[in-house]
């Protein structure tokens, strides 16, 4: 069913993130060059290349904490434009999970997961709260919910940080290199969190260095190099048979 | 193999860490107690072989300062006098605290705006206010208050508002017969709203409806204030009471007072010991106390000790009160103490001798709040001059009050900016990517974090502004300072009114350091 092939038995829907010829600029530098790019429903796309090669900012346009100037977002079914109203309905359903955890340290892990719910999404707080508990079992941390996120190691604050984006109940889930400030022993418990997201049929755009996950998990692999995208496939046909040049320099770095 | 330790000696004296520490310890100590007891000692000599004693006796006798304004502008002894030059000094540095910080975070978030013009006015505001010296400010609004039209004989009548180069004139709502139990019924009213407002707020989040708690609080607030301004005769009782209070301290021996203050002062010492050694316990059993640890508990055991024997000391000192009569210090204690219970019992009675001086134009009937407008009235020679009704805001105190508070607006915004830059951006991505509007994450994310580094420079900040209400003596404006220049110059009396110049400005500012930092420590994150 689908042309890109799958690596598991999900089955991929429409398409849900759709990006034409998206341009950015950060002064005179111009960060993406006309990214195209479209992710479906329940698909987990990974997206990996050498630092400043625009791969942050182009997640980051998705929910837009960055404006993109040129080109067409559209996410959902809604165009990403100034139009505030869109803005805030995207990032309802977008969430995002950052390299450096960005817990609000004035609250306690349960505060953390629910204050989004019921500001945003005006949930009473007894429910909201029976959710994050829901979830904090789901992370397998449900002991550290009266904690401040200052008190928990890093794995741990990240998994409340993945706790905390699905608590709005999101529809696509970005991943911003969300293990790379992470000890080595502690990032196995994260990728297993996001693999366990995965199964469960979350559409996923993960920016990482993990090439482990991006083989295991991925549908699709994008390679992205100064903005734009050099290479994308399967995992099977970019980790065993890559075709350009610069992908293979890549791999025959990182690998 | 054994390790080979070269002929072991015994460290001497001079070459031993912990002694030498412990010994100059002591010594700075012992320095500074020396150093202390030479100065009063000398200070002593020096005034039994001068004409002027080291007296207090202006403190009960009339000194004949006229006060511009305050609470009592004929004050009938040198107490009543610094009292009131207390009262009009936290006039200034309270509203003025006030004043700042609203101002001063305005300014602040203003530096950060994107809206250019709004940023441009901050920075223009900032620069100009900050390098300019504070008295050089507080003469330039004295000075632009002074090119204010005159009062002038046409002008004689009532106002709502009047200005002149005399000052502001407000109407305005004032304490009137019976305000003290009336307000006693609005803070009943106050906490029993709160108690209300807190189930609505619970019953909000359990239930996801609508609980109107602030109105809740608001209603019950207003309501008690209704009920009190009837029911205010009830609390009459009370008079009683305190009166009952009062001639109970005014039996007592004098020197009951140093033994509850040399009481207090060890038992203070103690509790802070006992603490002291309860933060050293920990699950795996007491822990190794420092040779710090120790000299902090010596410390403070012996100032307690120290306290407790001066309270003797200096309660037993005899005062030459009025020319010729003495009066020790304890007794002179126990008279404040019992003069200000008087003051509650005839307070709580409704005597309108209790409303302050300036305020008895105003007072006549009506109930706990009077509503007063400012008048202008020819005072014998035909001058014209504001009526003492209404609120007016005379030209030092607006000199002084715009001074101070300005100038520390520019250095809280100043201070606000760099707390808000110090959230890490992360923080307000991470809240933007999950929705939040920019008001919300403002309120629940970014100022609860910027507040926790804020606080303890705007502590320095209040303790500046409360510190330089003292400049008021430039304008002329009636502080602690300028009355006790004016007493100063009257009795030969330097230091003593020094001294309570000192004590003064001591107690003010540890006591807006103590809150300043019971709001930091409940404030601070918890870290690993």
């Amino acid at each position: 069913m689908s042309d890109n092939g799958q690596t598991s038995e999900r089955i991929l829907g429409d398409p849900i993130v759709i990006t034409e010829d998206v341009k950015k600029w950060f002064g005179d530098f111009q960060a993406l060059k006309g990214v195209t790019a479209t992710v479906r429903e329940r698909e987990v796309v990974v997206i990996i290349g050498p630092s400043g090669s625009g791969k942050s900012t182009y997640i980051r346009c998705i929910n837009r904490l960055e404006a993109h100037q040129e080109g067409t977002i559209i996410v959902d079914g809604t165009e990403l434009t100034n139009d505030i109203k869109n803005v805030e309905k995207i990032r309802s359903e977008v969430g995002m999970v950052f390299q450096q955890f960005n817990l609000f340290p004035h609250l306690t892990v349960l505060d953390n997961i629910t204050l989004a719910p019921q500001w945003v999404r005006k949930r009473p707080k007894a429910e909201a709260e029976e959710m994050g508990m829901a979830l904090l079992e789901q992370m397998g941390i449900p002991e550290q919910a009266s904690k401040y996120p200052g008190q928990l190691s890093g794995g741990q604050q990240q998994r409340v940080a993945i706790a905390r984006s699905l608590a709005m109940e999101p529809r696509i889930m970005l991943f911003d290199e969300p293990t790379s400030a992470l000890d080595p022993e502690m990032i196995k418990e994260v990728l297993d969190v996001m693999k366990d997201l995965a199964a469960s049929g979350m559409t996923m755009i993960v920016v990482t260095h993990e090439m482990g996950f991006a083989k295991e998990v991925a549908d699709r692999v994008m390679f992205f190099d100064y903005g734009t995208i050099v290479e994308e496939g399967t995992p099977e046909h970019f980790f065993t048979n890559p075709q350009h040049d610069r992908t293979k320099l890549f791999l025959s770095q990182i690998l | 193999m054994t390790v080979q330790v070269r002929e072991h000696q015994k460290t001497p004296l001079w070459r031993n860490a912990t002694v030498l520490k412990w010994a100059a310890q002591l010594f700075v100590l012992g320095a500074i107690l020396a150093v202390f007891a030479l100065l009063v000692s000398q200070a002593l000599t020096n005034f039994a072989s001068s004409d002027i004693s080291f007296g207090w006796q202006w403190l009960s006798s009339p000194t004949g300062v006229q006060l511009r304004e305050g609470i009592d502008v004929v004050p009938d002894s040198g107490a009543r006098a610094l009292l009131v030059g207390i009262v009009n000094t936290l006039r200034v540095a309270i509203s003025g605290i006030f004043a700042a910080t609203i101002l001063g975070t305005l300014i602040g978030i203003s530096r950060l705006s994107k809206n250019w013009i709004v940023n441009k006015i901050a920075t223009v505001y900032i620069e100009t206010i900050r390098n300019i010296p504070l008295l050089v400010q507080i003469f330039f609004w004295s000075a632009l208050a002074v090119t204010l039209p005159a009062l002038t004989a046409d002008d004689v009548g009532e106002y709502f508002f009047k200005v002149s180069n005399k000052g502001f004139a407000f109407a305005g709502i004032f304490p009137g017969l019976g305000w003290l139990p009336w307000l006693m019924f609005v803070i009943v009213g106050f906490f029993v709203g709160r108690y209300v407002a807190k189930r609505r707020k619970k019953y909000q989040e359990d239930t996801g409806k609508p609980g109107h708690g602030g109105r809740y609080w608001f209603g019950i607030v207003l309501l008690s204030g209704i009920i009190g301004w009837f029911a205010w005769p009830l609390l009459g009782f009370m008079s009683h009471v305190f009166g009952a209070i009062e001639s109970f301290v005014d039996g007592l021996p004098p020197v009951v007072f140093p033994i509850i203050i040399a009481l207090a002062a060890i038992v203070g010492s103690m509790w802070w010991i006992r603490n002291f050694f309860e933060s050293r316990r920990t699950p795996a059993g007491f822990g190794k106390m420092t040779d710090d640890d120790w000299f902090r508990v010596i410390f403070a055991g012996v100032s307690g000790v120290t306290v407790a024997v001066l309270a003797f000391v200096v309660g037993g000192f005899s005062l030459e009160t009025v020319a010729g009569d003495t009066q020790s210090v304890a007794e002179l204690i126990r008279t404040v103490i019992g003069n200000f219970f008087g003051w509650l019992s005839a307070a709580f009675a409704g005597d309108v001798s209790t409303i302050v001086a300036e305020t008895q134009m105003r007072v006549r009937e009506g109930g706990p709040l009077v509503f007063s407008k400012p008048a202008v009235v020819l005072l014998g020679a035909g001058i014209p001059q504001y009526a003492r009704t209404g609120l007016v805001i005379t030209v030092p105190f607006f000199a002084i009050w715009t001074g101070v508070t300005l100038y520390t607006a520019a250095f809280i915004a100043e201070i606000v900016r760099g707390g808000i830059l110090a959230v890490p951006k992360g923080q307000t991505e991470a809240a933007q990517a999950m929705g939040f509007r920019r008001g919300q994450y403002l309120r629940l994310i970014i100022l609860p974090q910027a507040f926790r580094i804020i606080l303890p420079p705007m502590g320095n900040q209040y303790l500046n502004l409360a510190k330089n209400t003292s400049l008021g003596l430039a304008v002329a404006y009636a502080d602690i300072v300028a009355v006790g220049f004016t007493i100063m110059n009257q009795t030969g009396q330097s230091l003593p009114v020094v001294v309570v110049w000192m004590a003064f400005f001591v107690t003010m500012s540890l006591t807006i350091s103590a809150i300043v930092n019971y709001y930091n420590r409940k404030m601070m994150l918890v870290e690993r």
